[in-house]
């Protein structure tokens, strides 16, 4: 089959059994790769009620067409699994080379399921495939096992590792690979840690079919040089998103001090420049990309190198903790890299628990002796490490924010930042509509990566709440994943804002099916509807109720910075949703009518 | 002319290894490129490139004759004349003289086709005459 | 006595204006912006000779400025 390597591989921890099927022509027709395959497979192999951290689980990585060839951005692969975080639909974006070496190995996906009896490693050796054991690796950091696996067999083999917090079953546990990127949101590393698998070693020397190699050729060679002429690329390459950390906090979009504000007085010190003259040694890349995000930093101060801290960790490990000093948000970052755990999730956890500590909702009898003053650095990295293992004050905070504060009460729910039980990312939306909906809406909980609008906003109104706004995060939903659907990344598109018709001709030469974006945007559509219908089957009284964000975004104006005074009215947040739902095709209570499953021939996939 | 690299700019992104092996074999897979791409992680972090400087050490060696010199006098592989005896990949400054049996029954090099620097978005490869150095 | 602003695409796209301003030099990169009709807060990234600076920075002659909007994000 053009453009796929053309087999899953399925590996049953349980049994021991490992089995190779054909990857279905209609599924590459109708889902295309990455998380098409991903969330078919979740709905058709998952049952209803399964514990997210039980044998009925399954983890399914998918690479797309584009992974692994001469296409920008082809780097990515997509791990899909019963989120342990929120109980919902997960879905996490790696990059490196990981999905590259997939294909060269000869799969499109691989299917995890059931539970070892031990602890154990895949080993992927082109045709050679086997679980090997790992009583002697269960407890090492990831950086130290990624190392030694590379040591003894050499470069060429791509490894995905679990640390400590997918060990100890932390429900933000991420799976880490080449140094510094992750599977990171929803908890797919403790659902890695549920099964025993320490870790994945992947390595294969063949070659991907393609319908039309001269054409495929000439479309690759016409994307890569869009990408060289794009205006910034030269400044994106060098600062990665650093580059809006001086800006968000400008705009008032910058997490201060658990999202309390939007501008934080000391951000200056976190700005891309300083950064990169403080602690960047190397712009590091995924796969086929030419625009390299990665920012290698070693951190004199402690001795230490890491590939970050990117913007989200900047926002969350630094501003949100009322830290400013560069290189101990690079500290934080590598603490958790190392030991498996998202410094998304981690890092607003830790805010939370400092607005409590500010509150006097902890004390120190609480938090293990820990001063959780903002800003305490040292505190923070002693956290993390409590986190990942889940001890004393740690074990709580690593339930994250949404069960944490659950347990604790005394009004500590109303600040705790998250949508579905996912603490949100790094962007403020006390005064931008587009971008909380996006928040609220995003299928793995309060996430950016389906939708950011935050320009949109501020070109439009960003107070104010009308039908287009409403459209623009719903065309973002259905396009933007489409990215990781055929196997790639978004970001040269979203940042050099190269011409994404050049896709077009890719995707054909490869595949041998044309696929317009109207055609690619009906495919996210139908993912989009299948997602949300995760949510339900999973959730009993799930609806418009789950869609609401934090009550910090409608009832607690900052005061101070960028958005000092602004907040969002409860009413339009109900506006917000009111309008989402019926540009949808929804219910009023948020779920897809059978109108518009049936209209977006769903009705089988969903029986 | 030869192909020079800039190391320091190098993101280990790939993308040249696979348009390499593409213009080669025609065939998707970097692991039949002529060109080394080496990351030095977690420490010191960065990654080295090595590269075909064009020095016509291989050629000289080549019992067969399959090493030979197009019109632009850059050094190439005829794969129709190696017999994969393998004298030449010692003889390789950089070690990119690539003999590698699972992969094909011949020898490959760089054959100086550009590809490489047209998909490199740091521009950390380039096309230019080949410096001599003098006493 | 000039400096030259050139749009990044996204920003060119967004204020659907032309690519390339020629400006005085002497004032804040803010003040000029809103001269040439650009809301400032739009702007996400201000290079000037491929350095990173603020829009307080005070434009000087012959500086070459690159401006970029964050349309997609992260």
């Amino acid at each position: 089959m053009n453009g796929y390597a053309g087999r899953i591989l399925r590996v049953n921890l349980t049994t021991g059994a490992i089995t190779k099927e054909p990857t279905p022509p209609e599924l590459a027709r109708d889902f295309i790769g990455g998380r098409g395959f991903g969330i078919y497979l979740l709905l058709k192999e998952v049952p209803k009620g399964a514990d997210p951290l039980g044998p009925q689980n399954k983890i399914f990585i998918s690479s797309g067409p584009i992974s692994g060839m001469m296409i920008p951005g082809g780097g990515k692969c997509d791990w899909t699994t019963k989120a342990p975080l929120t109980g919902g639909y997960a879905s996490a974006s790696m990059g490196g080379h990981f999905t590259a070496e997939m294909r060269y190995a000869g799969l499109d996906s691989i299917i995890l399921e059931g539970i070892s009896p031990k602890p154990v490693y895949l080993f992927i050796d082109n045709d050679k495939i086997e679980l090997r054991d790992a009583s002697d690796l269960w407890g090492k950091n990831t950086f130290m096992v990624e190392k030694q696996f590379k040591e003894k067999l050499g470069e060429e083999y791509q490894i995905a590792v679990i640390g400590p917090g997918g060990e100890n079953l932390v429900p933000y546990a991420c799976v880490n690979h080449d140094y510094g990127r992750q599977a990171g949101r929803g908890g797919v590393g403790a659902v890695m840690g549920s099964k025993k698998l320490k870790a994945i070693i992947l390595h294969g020397t063949k070659s991907i079919p393609v319908a039309d190699m001269t054409a495929y050729r000439k479309a690759g060679m016409a994307l890569y040089k869009a990408c060289k002429d794009a205006e910034g690329l030269k400044d994106w390459s060098r600062y990665g998103t650093t580059i809006v950390v001086s800006w968000c906090d400008e705009v008032g979009a910058l997490p201060t001090r658990n999202f309390s504000a939007g501008s934080f007085e000391n951000g200056k010190n976190l700005y891309a420049p300083v950064m990169r003259e403080k602690i960047v040694i190397t712009d590091k890349g995924c796969f086929g990309c030419p625009s390299p995000c990665g920012k290698y930093s070693r951190m004199k101060k402690y001795n230490s190198n890491v590939e970050g801290p990117e913007y989200e960790t900047i926002g969350l490990c630094g501003s949100n903790l009322g830290i400013d000093d560069i290189e101990s948000v690079a500290q934080a970052n590598l603490l958790c890299d190392d030991l498996g755990i998202d410094t998304i999730s981690a890092g607003n956890s830790i805010g939370w628990a400092m607005e409590c500590y500010q509150k006097g909702i902890f004390t120190k009898k609480d938090t293990d002796g820990l001063d959780l003053t903002f800003g305490n650095v040292e505190a923070v990295f002693t956290l993390i490490e409590k986190i990942a293992r889940r001890e004393g004050f740690g074990a709580l905070l690593s339930e994250g924010v949404k069960r944490a504060s659950k347990k604790v009460g005394q009004g500590s729910e109303k600040f705790a930042i998250h949508v579905k039980g996912m603490e949100q990312s790094a962007y403020a939306t006390h005064n931008a509509t587009a971008m909380l909906l996006a928040y609220m809406t995003c299928d793995v909980g309060a996430h950016h990566n389906r939708a950011w609008a935050i320009t949109y906003d501020l070109q439009v109104g960003r107070e104010l709440v009308v039908p287009e706004k409403v459209a623009r995060v719903i065309w973002l939903q259905n396009f933007r994943p489409m990215f990781d659907v055929i196997g790639g990344c978004r970001l040269q598109w979203v940042e050099l804002s190269i011409d994404r018709e050049l896709y077009v001709p890719a995707l054909e030469a490869i595949t041998g099916i044309h696929r317009s974006w109207e055609d690619l945007e009906k495919v996210g559509e139908r993912i989009w509807n299948l997602t949300r219908l995760y949510w339900a089957r999973e959730n009993e009284d799930f609806g418009r109720v789950w869609d609401l964000p934090a009550p910090r975004f409608y009832e607690d104006a900052p005061t101070s910075g960028a958005t000092k005074g602004q907040i969002t009215k409860i009413e339009d947040v109900n506006l917000l949703l009111d309008m989402y739902y019926e540009q949808r095709g929804w219910t009023t209570d948020g779920l897809p009518k059978p109108e518009t499953i049936e209209s977006l021939g769903l009705k089988a996939v969903v029986a | 002319m030869r192909l020079y690299v800039d190391s320091t700019k190098c993101s280990g992104c790939n993308a040249c290894r696979v348009a390499c092996s593409l213009n080669l074999f025609s065939e998707n897979n970097p692991k039949k490129s002529a060109l080394i791409i080496e990351p030095h992680f977690p420490a010191p972090g960065f990654y080295t490139v090595k590269v075909c400087t064009q020095c016509g050490d291989c050629a000289k060696v080549c019992p067969t004759d399959a090493i030979k010199q197009d019109a632009q006098g850059a050094y190439y592989v005829d794969f129709d004349e190696c017999n994969l005896c393998e004298a030449c990949v010692p003889e390789c400054p950089e070690g990119v003289m690539f003999v590698r049996a699972e992969l094909a029954n011949t020898a490959w090099k760089c054959n100086l086709c550009g590809d490489c620097v047209s998909v490199c978005g740091t521009s950390a490869l380039w096309i230019a005459e080949i410096e001599t150095v003098t006493a | 006595m000039t400096a030259t602003i050139r749009l990044g695409a996204s920003l060119k796209n967004l204020l659907g204006s032309q690519a390339e301003f020629i400006v005085e030099p002497g004032h804040k990169v803010r003040e000029t912006l809103l001269l040439l009709g650009i809301k400032p807060e739009l702007v996400a990234m201000v290079s000037v000779n491929d350095e990173m600076k603020d829009k307080d920075y005070i434009i000087q002659e012959g500086d070459a400025l690159r401006l970029m909007a964050v349309i997609g994000g992260g």
